[in-house]
């Protein structure tokens, strides 16, 4: 048997989303804006994008370079933070060179990197692969320079080497903490994605929105929006449960029944 | 090496050489200055000099700063003496190794492990078979009175249960001497009882060498066969006093017999006449 709680917090996201579209509907009848058409409009327009191969063809290769960028950012950033998060002299080094790049937009950077690779997959991969590193390199430094001392030292004791220590200690150790930076970097992944095809307009889910904006078909429009919207709500929901799997072991017990229940 | 021999307990002696040849650990003219500043410097251990034979139980005793955590990480090889040597078996120790295996105050559990695979984790290391380990570590897990638990995660342990566990970790692996930092600090009067009592017991089995850092007094008698009194800033050797009990040691019989009163009232004295101050908590 659930328990009423259980049910309210199981359907409490769905809830939340028929709830907006509610909003959006009222107000869109209220407002009769050409450019803001009702959620049901947009709702009806998706089965059209996603039955459209060309459309298809777009979100799928849009998802490829997230995947790609993610995956060689995840990487590249976790080793990289660990050895900053251990290692002053490492820290010393990288620590500047990542004060510079934090704070500047990654796609501001773009019309530089499309002037040296092009505007196709390189270019948009490697935006991408800059928006998640940062984060991820932040959380995994953080986690690692976290790390017990004397855990470190026990298992030194015990004959592990210093990159055994890294790998076999600080990694697993600092993994909650590393797992948090890659959950955001995921959402920045999403972000930069669409963000690098709105200026290298050639492919992808961005592409699509942003030529439906200039033939104004706003359905279509509000549709790519929800679309990219569950994707994020989706891939998020995912790396989520993942994430809740693998640090199992440091995760407070939030369902142990305290004073009242 | 500078004893102050005290006349107040006919047990007080000053330290003469021990014979080499049953000594293991050596710890000859270590000091040990932290900078604290730019300019300020803080010697947190001055010319100790101690040796500590071969199967013998050594508490060091001393109040809160006078180094005797600095003491055990150097004989561990976590951290070098600015100068002097620490020696096993006569070789200088430069680093961790598994013939000394350290039980931290903080119990520096593997978080991500269960209780199984932190004792494992050791013997796993060090080449075991995962059968052999495995089988091994369940009867260490016994021995320290945590069967059922060996699923559990540290997070889901008590205080006393991770101190526990820590131990059987250290154990797990075999090494020559074990070093212990307060090993009981943190736990009630209770479980500080019950734990002392299944140290002594597993200790009896195979005496290994033991380096034992404490506050209490009755602990430090209760356990030793050798008792080394620091004191503060610097940190010195102030005493080093036999402990003349039986053994195997009963507690119930060693809290009734004289002999081990007198030992806790005199060195409880000389604790004060050493620090000058109050007795630590
Ligand atoms: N890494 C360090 N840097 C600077 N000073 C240190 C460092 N480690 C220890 N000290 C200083 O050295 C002195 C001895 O410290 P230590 O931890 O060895 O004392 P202790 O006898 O173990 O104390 P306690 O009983 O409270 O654990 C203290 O004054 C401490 O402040
Ligand atoms: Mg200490």
């Amino acid at each position: 048997m659930m328990s009423p709680t259980t049910l309210i917090r199981r359907i409490a996201p769905a809830l939340a989303c028929i709830g907006l579209l509610a909003i959006w509907q009222v107000a869109s009848l209220v407002l009769k804006n050409d450019s803001f058409p009702t959620a049901i409009e947009a709702i009806k327009a998706i089965p059209d994008i996603l039955s459209d191969r060309e459309s298809l063809i777009n979100i799928l290769a849009s998802l490829r370079r997230m995947a790609m960028g993610f995956g060689a950012a995840v990487l590249f950033s976790i080793p990289l933070g660990l050895l900053m998060g251990r290692s002053r002299a490492v820290a010393a080094f990288f620590n500047p060179l990542l004060m510079v790049i934090y704070p500047v937009p990654k796609a501001a950077l773009m019309p530089i990197i499309m002037l040296w690779l092009g505007v196709g997959d390189v270019t948009k991969t490697l935006v991408i692969f800059l928006g998640v590193s940062l984060p991820v390199i932040y959380h995994s430094f953080e986690g690692a320079k976290g790390v017990e001392e004397k855990m470190l030292w026990s298992g030194a004791a015990m004959g592990l080497s210093p990159l055994q220590r890294l790998v076999r200690i600080v990694l697993p150790a600092a993994l909650p903490e590393i797992l948090t930076g890659c959950r955001t970097g995921l959402v920045l992944a999403l972000i930069t994605m669409i963000t690098s095809e709105m200026i290298a307009r050639q492919s992808g889910a961005g592409n699509i929105l942003f030529n439906a904006l200039d033939m104004g078909q706003y359905d279509t429009v509000f549709a790519m929006i929800i679309v990219v919207g569950a994707m994020g709500i989706c891939l998020d929901a995912i790396f989520e449960r993942i994430r809740a799997r693998l640090v199992r072991w440091s995760e407070p017990q939030f369902d142990m029944p305290l004073s009242f229940s | 090496m500078k004893v102050v021999p005290s006349r107040s307990s006919e047990w007080v002696r000053p330290v003469t050489p021990q014979k080499p040849a049953s000594a293991i650990i050596e710890i000859d003219g270590v000091s040990q200055v932290f900078q604290t500043s730019a300019h300020k410097d803080h010697v947190a251990l001055s010319d100790i000099s101690l040796t500590i034979d071969e199967g013998a139980f050594v508490s060091i005793l001393g109040p809160s700063g006078c180094g005797k955590s600095t003491l055990l990480y150097i004989v561990g090889g976590f951290v070098r003496p600015t100068s002097g040597v620490a020696k096993i078996k006569g070789a200088a120790i430069i680093a961790p190794g598994p013939d000394r295996g350290p039980v931290f105050q903080e119990f520096a559990l593997f978080p991500w492990k269960t209780v199984l695979g932190n004792v494992m984790y050791g013997p796993r290391q060090q080449g075991v078979r995962a059968a052999e380990a495995d089988a091994q570590s369940r009867s260490l897990i016994e021995m320290v009175g945590l069967k059922g638990y060996e699923n559990f995660y540290p997070k889901e342990l008590s205080g006393g249960m991770k101190q526990r566990v820590a131990l059987a970790r250290t154990l797990a692996y075999h090494p020559e001497v074990l070093l212990m930092d307060e090993p009981f600090g943190a736990l009630d009067a209770h479980t500080r009882t019950r734990l002392q009592n299944d140290l002594l017991n597993i200790w009896e089995r195979d005496r290994k060498t033991v380096l034992f850092v404490t506050h209490s007094v009755d602990e430090a008698v209760f356990l030793s066969d050798k008792v080394v009194m620091m004191s503060k800033s610097p940190g010195r050797i102030r005493h080093v006093i036999d402990i003349d009990l039986p053994r195997p040691r009963r507690r119930n019989e060693l809290l009734l017999d004289p002999r081990y009163q007198k030992y806790v009232v005199d060195i409880e004295r000389m604790f004060d006449e050493s620090d000058g101050a109050g007795f630590p908590a």
